[in-house]
């Protein structure tokens, strides 16, 4: 279970970790007032916070979908991804004060609506030749995710 | 202690694709046209500050103002390049304003000329392959383009609001229509509401129409202190606000090309230019209601909707109503981007907000042939760029 896990190769490090439990977010938060920030900051943004006691911190998994695109247009090279096709892109609420953007999976794109459960994922995006399957954070139905 | 300072000139090369002719080739036409508007010749000129976070070629990555003299006018002038991505051409501008008002210059330049890429802009070179920058991490991660950030907002308005498909591209007709009598417009045709709803889905429920392209275009303003204002004889136009600002902690805008936001509730959305906007305002004495004609960024139709209300010309919301009723029209009570916009322009980066200060010139000067605004004597521009950077100038005539 930990080898396959540990085997994940990750569109950038430091984004998430894949706990046994589940995927978690990555973030900073600050204990002097309370704030958390994605992806890890190098330090606290409140300009009234004068301590700035900064720590590691997972994000919590579930949120809500505030608002959502479709790109259908491939992005430039920077962005890969086998078999493109159109994929959604949503804004999710986790809590917490944190609004995450990510792409949404599991979900026909005639069939998301502001206001859904979703729950974090990790995916493959591609497979490089040399680094094998490279994996990206997504958000799923709630539901669908709890079936799986 | 400061001193006021005056618009002495305005030029512009018209926006475009003009792949046969160079950036500097640009910027010297917009130079060029701004001199002989201010009836002054280039020994004048005492600096030249250059909104240089450019796209294409150049020295260096932005030693703009330095390559603009070194080709025409070898005279010693103190060049001052400038960034602020999107909203260089604002930044220049405050700092040409501050180096007359304090008295130490009579005549500065202030230029933006820029030659853009094609498609949607990719991340400029420089920074780490890491999460440490986030126009890494919104590529890799996700593939976000700038209009993905724009149409999460405008869905986010359609489920708040209720603003329909028909009235985001009424945004766009506005915006064409003004165009037409634009000489400096790219796109100077009209359209409709069906032709914007025809053209391809972009990014939903942003339509092709619905989001600006990239252009290629420059556009320089010349300031000067009051002696020189009254030398060049035309009607006066004083700087009456001119203002730069960053953004406030809590701000809820998707912020390209950040991933997330840490929301504080309470703090205004896209506090860059709403802030910049204010102190424009408090600087000039006055309030949104004042303001005849406003030339804001409009990289999509949401934009048109939402800014104004962002910055307390009116209540969230209300931009629909204000637009379906001709409000915002050329001859409304509120003319928003009588030049066409950035929906009508496409977008020059750096040189787009210069152009703003163009338009809101010749507005105020009644030399806005083919668009003017009825009666304007108090204009406003608003911008914003990558790094949180917003700019607002109002001019007086």
């Amino acid at each position: 279970m930990s080898g396959t896990h540990a085997a994940l190769i990750a569109v950038a490090e430091g984004l998430f970790e894949v706990l046994p439990e589940g995927p978690r977010l990555i973030g900073t938060r600050c204990a002097s007032c309370d704030t958390i920030y994605f992806p890890a900051a190098l330090s606290c943004r409140n300009p009234h916070c004068a301590e700035k006691r900064i720590e590691s911190t997972l994000l919590p998994d579930r949120g809500i979908l505030l608002s959502y695109t479709i790109q259908r247009y491939q992005p430039p090279p920077l962005f890969r991804m086998d078999n493109w096709q159109p994929y959604a892109i949503g804004l999710i609420d986790l809590g917490a004060g944190v609004e995450v953007m990510g792409m949404l999976t599991g979900l026909p794109l005639d069939t998301i609506e502001i206001g859904l459960a979703l729950k974090l994922v990790v995916e493959t995006l591609y497979t490089d030749a040399e680094r094998g399957a490279v994996t990206t954070y997504k958000f799923a139905p709630l539901a669908a995710g709890n079936m799986a | 202690m400061t001193r006021p300072v005056y618009v002495l000139g305005a030029g512009a090369h018209p926006w475009g694709k003009w792949p046969n002719k160079s950036q500097l080739q640009l910027a010297l036409d917009a130079m060029t046209a701004a001199l002989q508007d201010a009836s002054l010749s280039w020994p004048d000129l005492q600096g030249l500050v250059a909104a240089s976070s450019r796209f294409e070629g150049g020295m260096g990555w932005g030693l703009h103002a330095n390559e603009i003299v070194q080709a025409v006018a070898e005279q010693g002038m103190a060049c001052v390049n400038v960034g602020g991505a999107c909203a260089a051409g604002a930044i220049a501008f405050q700092a040409a304003y501050a180096m007359i008002a304090s008295g130490q210059y009579d005549v500065v330049c202030a230029i933006g000329a820029e030659r853009m890429p094609k498609g949607f802009i990719p991340r400029p070179p420089g920074s780490q392959d890491d999460i440490t920058d986030s126009d890494y991490l919104r590529w890799v991660a996700m593939g976000a383009t700038n209009p993905a950030y724009w149409a999460i907002e405008a869905k986010r308005r359609m489920h708040e609001f209720g603003t329909s498909d028909a009235t985001l591209a009424k945004a766009t007709v506005l915006m064409r229509r003004n165009a037409t009598g634009n000489r400096n417009a790219r796109f100077r045709s009209e359209t409709s509401v069906d032709a914007v709803l025809a053209s391809p889905m972009v990014s939903d429920p942003l339509h092709l129409l619905e989001i600006c392209a990239v252009s290629d275009g420059a556009a320089a303003v010349i300031l000067g202190s009051e002696k020189y204002a009254r030398r060049a004889g035309k009607a006066l136009v004083e700087v009456a606000g001119c203002a730069a600002a960053t953004g406030q902690f809590g701000d809820p805008a998707r912020r390209i090309p950040t991933v997330s936001s840490t929301v504080r509730s309470g703090v205004t959305h896209t506090s860059e230019v709403a802030t910049a906007v204010a102190r424009a305002c408090t600087m000039a004495g006055i309030g949104p209601e004042d303001i005849d004609v406003l030339e804001m960024a409009d990289n999509s139709a949401w934009h048109i909707l939402a800014w104004p209300e962002q910055f307390g010309f009116y209540e969230p919301g209300k931009g629909d109503w204000m637009l379906e009723n001709g409000k915002l029209d050329i001859d409304g009570d509120l003319a928003i981007n009588p030049s066409g916009g950035f929906l009508s322009f496409g977008e020059a980066t750096t040189a787009q907000a210069v152009l703003q200060i163009c338009e809101l010139t010749w507005q105020l000067r009644g030399q806005a042939e083919g668009h003017q605004v009825p009666r304007a004597r108090i204009g406003m521009s608003a911008v914003l760029g990558l790094g949180a950077n917003g700019g607002s100038v109002i001019l007086k005539a």
